[in-house]
C-alpha cells in the first residue's frame, strides 16, 4: 500500500514537472501547432530544421551570442567571486557578515532600476549592440550569488589547511591557488553551472541593450520570433526553446564529475 | 636559549565573548634540544601561545625571541615563513587533494629546491617515521596514525630550528597514543630538536616532557621536571591537574593552642605552619594508606586490577586513595585512614 502510495506521489511530482516540457516538445514535432483540433499528431522535424537553415530566424547567432556571452560572464563572475570569497571567508565573521549583508543588499535592487542608466551610458560609449553591453551588466548581477556560493563553500574549508600552509613557508597567493583552488573545484563547477544559467535566462537587459541579430541572446530572439503572416510561430519557439536547454544539459552532463566529487575528505580528522 | 618568551600578552575581542585575555604576561624559557609541554584544561591559552609562537597571529604585547632573534613583538611579526619553525597540528591539516609524498615535499617545493634534492629529503625522512609505503596515498585513504605520521614527518622535512605539536596525539586511540609517544620521544631525542608541545593530557606530559608548565587562565602557573612539579606542585590547581587520580585536596581550618599549631586529618593532628586560619592540605591518593575498621564509610571502589581506587566519605569531602594490587575493601564499610606525605597549600 505504501509503496503504491509513494509510486503515485512520484508519478505526479513527475508529471507535474515534465507535463510543460512534453507538451513543448509535442508541439515542436507537430506542423500545425494545434494538432489536437487537426486530428493527431503527425510528427515532423520542419521546425528545427528551419531553425538551423532559415536565415531569417537567425536562431544559429542566438545561440551563439548566448554561449558567448554566458560563458564568459559566468567566467568573469567566477573569479572574481572566488577571490573575494576566500577573503571573506578568512575574516572574522564580525567584519565578513556586514560585507555580505551588503552585497546580498545590493543584489535585491530591481533590475529596471539601473536599466535605464546603464542604457545611457552605454550608448554614450557606444557599447550598445556589443557583447560588453552585456557581458559587464551580467558579471556585475551574477556576483552577488556567486559570492555567497563560494563563501559558503570555502567557508567549509577547514582554516587550519592555510594555517597550515601559511607555517609550511607559502604565501597567500600560493595557498590561494594551489591549496584552496583545487580543493574548491567542486564548489567552483557547481556555482560556474547556476551563473551560466543566471546569465543565460536573463531577459531585460538582453532586450535593451541589443538591436539585431549581431548581439541578440535566445531569450529575446525566441521572444521576437515573428510568423508569416503576424502569427505567433509556436512550433519554431517550441523547438528553440527545447534547442536551447540542452547546452545547460551538456555543461551540467560535463561538470557533473566536479560536482558530485567529495575533495575535502581527510583533510581535517574528526 | 631557544626560545624566549618576554611578558607575552595576547587579547581578543570576541563577538560573544567580548574582551578575552588569552595570554596574560607569559615569561619562558626553552633550552635548545630540550622537550617542553605546555600542560593545561582547554581554554587556557596554550593553543594560542603556539599559535604566536608560530607566527599566525600578534602579540598585543611582549616579546618572542627564537633562537636569539627577535620575532614578534607588538606592531612587528615575522611571517610563519621566516621563522624556521614548523607546527604539527591537532587536526593534522593535511592537504587532501596532494598525495602523501606531495603533502610531504610541499615546505621544500615552495622554498624552491629541485626535484632530485625533495626525493632524497622526503624518502630520509618518511623512512625515520615508516611511512615509505604510503607515499602515494591521499589522507582520505590513511588512517588517524598515518595521517599523524604524514603530518609529522612534513613538519621535519624542513628540518625546522623549533617543532611546535598542538596536542598531535588527541585524536588517536589508547593504544596507539601511547606507541606514537614513545616513538616521538625517540625521534626528538634522535633528533636534538627543540620541541614545544601543548597538550592537556597529564600523562603524555608527565612521560614526554623535559620540562613542563602548568598554564591556567592565560598564566603560567609553575615550570619545572615533571617530577618536581608532581612532588611539589605550587597550588591546589597543579596538584588537581597532574596525577592520576589527581592529588586530594581538604580545606581546613587552623588549630592554634598552647604555642602549637595543627590542622586535622583523617582525625589526626598534623603539625603545619602557617599563620593563615584555613589552609588545604594536598594528598596524593597513593600517599594514603587504610589502617584498619574506622569511621569513615567508603562510598565507592573501583577495581583496575593492578591496583584499587578506594572513594572514602571524610564529612562533606570525598577522598581518593590508592591501593597496590587488588585489596579486599568492600563498599558501604567504615575504614580509617593515615597520610604518609601531605602538602599545605596557604590560599
Amino acid at each position: 500500500m505504501r509503496r503504491i502510495l509513494l509510486g503515485i506521489g512520484a508519478a505526479l511530482s513527475l508529471g507535474f514537472a515534465l507535463l510543460p516540457l512534453v507538451w513543448t516538445a509535442m508541439v515542436s514535432l507537430a506542423e500545425h501547432p494545434d494538432f489536437l483540433l487537426r486530428g493527431g499528431l503527425s510528427p515532423t522535424f520542419d521546425n528545427y530544421r528551419d531553425l538551423f537553415t532559415s536565415e531569417d530566424l537567425h536562431f544559429v547567432d542566438y545561440l551563439k551570442n548566448s554561449l558567448l556571452i554566458s560563458s564568459l560572464s559566468a567566467l568573469l563572475s567566477l573569479t572574481a567571486s572566488f577571490l573575494c570569497a576566500y577573503a571573506l571567508s578568512r575574516l572574522s565573521p564580525f567584519k565578513a557578515l556586514p560585507l555580505l549583508l551588503g552585497v546580498l543588499g545590493i543584489s535585491l535592487f530591481p533590475q529596471i532600476s539601473s536599466a535605464g542608466f546603464l542604457y545611457r551610458i552605454f550608448s554614450l560609449t557606444g557599447l550598445i549592440n556589443t557583447y560588453p553591453a552585456l557581458v559587464l551588466p551580467y558579471t556585475a548581477w551574477s556576483l552577488p550569488l556567486g559570492v555567497w556560493l563560494m563563501h559558503a563553500y570555502i567557508s567549509s574549508l577547514p582554516r587550519d589547511i592555510d594555517r597550515s600552509a601559511l607555517v609550511d613557508g607559502a604565501g597567500r597567493l600560493t595557498i590561494l591557488l594551489r591549496i584552496i583552488l583545487p580543493l574548491s573545484l567542486p564548489g567552483l563547477a557547481s556555482t560556474y553551472v547556476l551563473l551560466f544559467l543566471f546569465c543565460f535566462n536573463e531577459f531585460l537587459f538582453a532586450l535593451m541593450f541589443t538591436v539585431d541579430y549581431r548581439t541578440r541572446t535566445v531569450p529575446v530572439g525566441i521572444a521576437l520570433f515573428e510568423g508569416l503572416h503576424g502569427q505567433i510561430p509556436w512550433g519554431h519557439i517550441t523547438a528553440a526553446s527545447l534547442v536551447s536547454v540542452l547546452p545547460v544539459l551538456i555543461l551540467v552532463l560535463f561538470l557533473q564529475g566536479y560536482i558530485i566529487r567529495g575533495l575535502t575528505g581527510g583533510a581535517v580528522k574528526g | 636559549m631557544d626560545l624566549l618568551l618576554r611578558n607575552l600578552s595576547k587579547t581578543y575581542r570576541s563577538v560573544l565573548r567580548g574582551r578575552v585575555e588569552a595570554l596574560r604576561s607569559v615569561n619562558l624559557e626553552i633550552e635548545r634540544g630540550e622537550f617542553f609541554v605546555i600542560l593545561g584544561p582547554s581554554g587556557c591559552g596554550k593553543s594560542t601561545l603556539l599559535n604566536l609562537v608560530a607566527g599566525l597571529e600578534e602579540p598585543t604585547e611582549g616579546e618572542i625571541h627564537i633562537g636569539g632573534r627577535l620575532v614578534a613583538r607588538r606592531g612587528f611579526s615575522l611571517p610563519p615563513k621566516d621563522r624556521n619553525v614548523a607546527l604539527v597540528f591537532q587536526s593534522y591539516a593535511l592537504y587532501p587533494h596532494m598525495s602523501a609524498f606531495d603533502n610531504i615535499a610541499f615546505p621544500l617545493r615552495i622554498s624552491g629546491l629541485k626535484g632530485k634534492e625533495i626525493r632524497k629529503r622526503v624518502a630520509e625522512v618518511s623512512q625515520m617515521l615508516g611511512i615509505e609505503h604510503l607515499l602515494r596515498a591521499k589522507p582520505a585513504e590513511l588512517s588517524g596514525g598515518e595521517q599523524q605520521r604524514v603530518a609529522i614527518a612534513r613538519a621535519l622535512v624542513r628540518r625546522p630550528g623549533l617543532l611546535l605539536l598542538d596536542e598531535p596525539l588527541s585524536n588517536l586511540d589508547a593504544q596507539l597514543r601511547q606507541r606514537m609517544r614513545v616513538e616521538l620521544k625517540k625521534l626528538q631525542r634522535q633528533l636534538g630538536l627543540t620541541t614545544l608541545y601543548v597538550t592537556h593530557d597529564q600523562t603524555e606530559a608527565m612521560t614526554l616532557a623535559d620540562r613542563l608548565s602548568i598554564m591556567k587562565e592565560g598564566r603560567i602557573v609553575q615550570v619545572g621536571e615533571p617530577i618536581e612539579v608532581y612532588r611539589n606542585p605550587a597550588d591546589p590547581f597543579v596538584a588537581g591537574f597532574l596525577g592520576s587520580p589527581p592529588m586530594n585536596v581538604l580545606r581546613r581550618k587552623v588549630r592554634r593552642a598552647e604555642g602549637r599549631v595543627w590542622v586535622d586529618l583523617f582525625g589526626e593532628e598534623l603539625r603545619v605552619e602557617t599563620d593563615r586560619d584555613y589552609v588545604y592540605v594536598g594528598v596524593r591518593p597513593e600517599d594514603i594508606s587504610i589502617t584498619g575498621e574506622g569511621r569513615f564509610p567508603v562510598e565507592l571502589v573501583e577495581r583496575l586490577g593492578d591496583e584499587t581506587l578506594v572513594h572514602v566519605r571524610i564529612d562533606s569531602d570525598r577522598v581518593v586513595v590508592k591501593i597496590h594490587g587488588d585489596r579486599d575493601v568492600s563498599e558501604g564499610s567504615r575504614v580509617s585512614l593515615r597520610a604518609r606525605r601531605f602538602r599545605v597549600f596557604e590560599v
